[in-house]
């Protein structure tokens, strides 16, 4: 218990011991101050493939109260540690959705809504998602608790700017104007001040606050839009003032691909979108399953959603939210590389939510948020085997009964020592308490008048 | 002692049906379940002045006191005990939150459920207010009464508290407490307020300017009806019966409750693929009572079956047992569907406790109704055979001491 006093003099010796006694006096020290003690987990032995480019074969993450503490091999691994042994199996990043629908239970205010146990969120979590938008709110799927799940909120504002309403778009430009005479004005003053200082702040009045923060870059307003004339003049009033936007849907972005690059668009796109070009046209048209990659060429970040974001078991099935990585995959058939396709349902829209500084690829400080799949997170026959999110498995495969009987574990792979009461022996489900009281011989004997 | 007697001298055939009991009698059984989870066996039971005198086995009957000896199939148990209830009420309450309604002031001791319940065996009803949100206060009544109050055991029994995954649900609770603290600022304040007219008064010497500032005895504030159950939560003078349908519910519920310290146990609503085997581990911890239906139901997305109630009573969680559906026809079930889940894994001694003994204890009651112990009203049901087979009649049923269904013979 010197430890506590390596602050004050004699720090050295202290210091000195700290890391061998760290397993056992973070618990001690804990409970002394009265503090819940540091929770540890480890996946162990996996190929992690951190997002960032770079895959460690084998490798050892260590998280520590649910962030990331230390990612490589022969690591410190504390005795309380939580350890699931992954060895022959990936490591992701978990995954981000950047459109979901119905997997929180809640609609809106998911910190007070939030259902935790919810089928839908299992099941995302059984395709990769660990984080989602839904509706203004990002969300991970902490399956099992309502805290920590918010990561922000007020995400994607959307912006109109469509041939098919010219009034819109004439209003639109001039908020762009009022905006920038604005700044320019704001830009003087600040210049100006030095010399006289009681000169008067331009005032805002009248300045679209949101316009204003598209155009300081404190934020990127979202566009649906997937015709070539749209996506060319939204570009190009991008480029005008000085913002960079966000288009959804993005259809025939493949074909003004360089103009949307030099605008610094983001895409939000679904491989799978098919449209017909326009009959009467003489140019290029409609989809094509090479728009991601296309985009992605001429330097448009390109994030992935299939085109149901809900987890639809019904309807239209392979192109829901679980069928993520199904989408991504379809990119890369189409051109896209596959560290692209990965970054497209991962740290890209993360960055376009905002969130990429806690979620979207395993580094040092972020969110524990990883999943464990048996092979390529791009190929169909893949299954994410656990989903850990904030440091805890959240999901377990053979835990949960949706696909444990397809492919099942090789026995002596599972490592995690709890298993979820769900995982018995169908015919375990039913208590069957030996019914040794005696008294329901009585009842027998009785049960003849 | 009259009418056994004029009995005897009529003419009418055998066997002799018996309108009505002597002040003091006893009751001879085979086989008789106490309700703690006890059975006993050739039990002997004394009632006088509708109490329950004394219980054993093979007691000596001092000679005198009339014995009704009951037929070997026969089985005796405590009058059943509903805590959750809405049969022969039917006033409809509000949604919201109005704490300070009662359902003791729906009651209506003509209402014809009352009879029906009785020949069914329960001789104790737990009524909760209807509406949602938190809509008022329980009132525990025994079948039988000509007026309300001869009717009720204990009013105030509990409050109901509706709790859901949503902020309106969890604010209603939270924003409840949040009113006792207002009140009790007010009154800070008010009494504040007199103390300082108080002194002021005192230090005054001059007589006819005394009396200008005299305060007066001190008024305390006036009871905010929003205010006071949630006070009344807190120094532990009112408990709440919280329903919850998942185990987000519950999640939310702890949310909600937060630091707050006060009397509660959990109702689950039963729904067909239920998922509050989440937190039953949790549930376990905190002690509470659970309200719980006889009902197999399934793991949500699949057809497995699972046995809540005998997962909550292996978890070690008090269970309290109410009708699959509140009406006549399942009080009459209640017992078959009891057995249903024993029959595959609730412990039959829990089983029998959270129809009698636990509902009693949830309402508070349970010093004198829900177990057959000396010193408790005579509320005893004499059955065709074992309670909780499915061909089981209810032979006679005594509420304090009195029949008030079916016959016992001499």
């Amino acid at each position: 218990m010197h430890i506590q006093t390596k602050k004050t003099g004699g720090s050295r010796v202290a210091a000195l011991f700290l890391p061998l006694a760290l397993g056992l006096a973070v618990p001690a020290l804990a409970q002394e101050d009265d503090e819940p003690a540091d929770e540890w987990f480890v996946l162990q032995g996996g190929d992690v493939y951190t997002g960032t480019g770079a895959v460690l074969r084998g490798a050892t993450v260590l998280s520590k109260n649910g962030k990331i503490d230390e990612i490589g091999y022969d690591l410190y691994i504390p005795e309380d540690a939580e350890i699931l042994d992954v060895a022959g199996y990936r490591v992701y990043p978990g995954l981000v959705a950047i459109e979901s629908r119905g997997l929180f239970g809640g609609s809106s205010d998911l910190a007070n809504s939030v259902d935790p146990f919810s089928k839908n969120m299992i099941l995302a979590l059984s395709a990769g998602v660990t984080t989602a938008r839904s509706s203004s709110e990002v969300a991970k799927l902490r399956a099992g608790h309502i805290d920590g799940l918010v990561l922000t909120t007020g995400v994607l504002p959307g912006l109109a700017y469509s041939k098919s309403n010219p009034a819109g778009k004439r209003a639109l430009r001039q908020k762009f104007e009022v905006a920038t005479r604005y700044l320019d004005d704001y830009a003087q003053w600040e210049i100006d001040k030095k010399q006289d200082k009681d000169l008067k702040e331009p005032s805002d009045k009248g300045v679209d606050s949101s316009i204003l923060r598209y155009m300081r870059g404190e934020a990127r307003p979202v566009f649906s839009a997937s015709e070539r004339t749209d996506l060319l003049e939204i570009a190009r009033l991008a480029q005008k003032y000085g913002f960079r936007p966000i288009i959804n849907g993005c259809q025939e972005g493949w074909i003004v691909a360089d103009e949307l690059g030099r605008a610094g668009a983001s895409a939000i796109i679904t491989a799978r979108d098919r449209s017909t070009k326009a009959e009467q046209l003489v140019r290029t048209g409609g989809s094509s399953i090479e728009n991601a990659a296309i985009l992605h060429r001429a330097g448009v970040s390109v994030t992935i959603i299939p085109s149901s974001a809900g987890i639809s078991l019904g309807g239209i099935v392979g192109r829901d939210l679980m069928h993520l990585t199904i989408e991504a995959g379809f990119a890369v058939r189409g051109g896209l590389s596959e560290k692209a396709a990965l970054d497209g349902i991962t740290i890209e829209p993360a960055r376009l939510l905002g969130v990429e500084s806690r979620v979207g690829s395993i580094e040092i400080g972020k969110d524990a948020d990883m999943i464990v799949t048996d092979g390529d997170i791009l190929h169909y026959q893949t299954f994410v085997q656990w989903a850990v999110v904030s440091g805890e498995v959240v999901y377990d495969k053979e835990a949960e009964l949706f696909f444990a009987h397809i492919r099942p574990r090789p026995e002596g792979s599972l490592s995690p020592e709890e298993r979820v009461d769900s995982g018995e022996e169908p015919d375990e489900v039913i208590e069957e308490v030996p019914d040794d009281s005696g008294s329901s011989d009585e009842g027998d004997g009785d049960s003849h008048p | 002692m009259l009418i056994p007697l004029l009995l005897a001298w009529t003419p009418t055939p055998v066997p002799q049906a018996t309108p009505d009991l002597p002040d003091l009698y006893a009751l001879k059984a085979s086989v008789l379940e106490t309700g703690t989870g006890e059975v006993i066996e050739h039990a002997v039971l004394l009632v006088e002045g509708g109490k329950i005198i004394t219980i054993g086995e093979d007691l000596v009957v001092e000679r005198g006191i009339p014995v009704y000896e009951l037929e070997p199939n026969q089985v005796v148990m405590p009058g059943l005990v509903n805590a959750y209830t809405r049969v022969g009420v039917t006033g409809s309450g509000p949604n919201g939150v109005q704490p300070w309604m009662h359902a003791s002031d729906e009651l209506y001791p003509a209402a014809g459920e009352y009879a029906k319940a009785r020949e069914a065996g329960v001789t104790t009803l737990g009524h909760y207010p209807s509406g949602n949100g938190i809509p008022g206060r329980s009132v525990v009544v025994k079948p039988k009464g000509a007026s309300a109050s001869a009717m009720t055991l204990k009013d105030d029994a509990y409050l109901k508290v509706i709790m859901s995954s949503s902020k309106s649900a969890k604010s209603s609770l939270s924003g409840g407490f949040k009113n006792a603290d207002a009140w009790f600022e007010k009154e800070a304040k008010n009494k504040e307020k007199w103390d300082k007219a108080k002194e002021k008064f005192d230090k005054e010497d001059d007589e006819e300017k005394k009396k200008k500032l005299d305060p007066g005895p001190y008024k305390p504030l006036k009871d905010d009806p929003k205010a006071t159950s949630f006070i009344q939560l807190r120094d532990g003078s009112l408990k709440a019966l919280i329903s919850v349908r998942t185990a987000g519910d519950y999640l939310h519920l702890i949310d909600a409750i937060g630091e707050e310290e006060f009397s509660w146990d959990l109702r689950v609503v039963m729904t067909r693929d239920m998922n509050i085997y989440h937190v039953l581990d949790k549930v376990a911890a905190s002690g509470r009572r659970v309200v719980l239906e006889p009902e197999i139901s399934l793991h949500p997305g699949t057809m497995r079956q699972r046995n809540l109630p005998a997962e909550f009573a292996r978890a070690g969680t008090p269970l309290v047992l109410v009708p699959r559906n509140d009406s006549i026809s399942g009080y009459e079930a209640w017992r078959r569907h009891v057995g249903e889940i024993v029959a595959s894994g609730l412990e039959r001694s829990v089983a029998m406790r959270a129809i009698t003994l636990e509902p009693a204890a949830l309402l508070g009651v349970d010093d004198r109704v829900g177990s057959l112990e000396a010193g408790k009203d005579a509320n005893i049901l004499i059955l065709s055979g074992d309670p909780l087979e499915p061909g089981t009649q209810v032979d006679a049923v005594i509420l304090e001491g009195e029949l008030v269904s079916g016959e016992v013979n001499l």
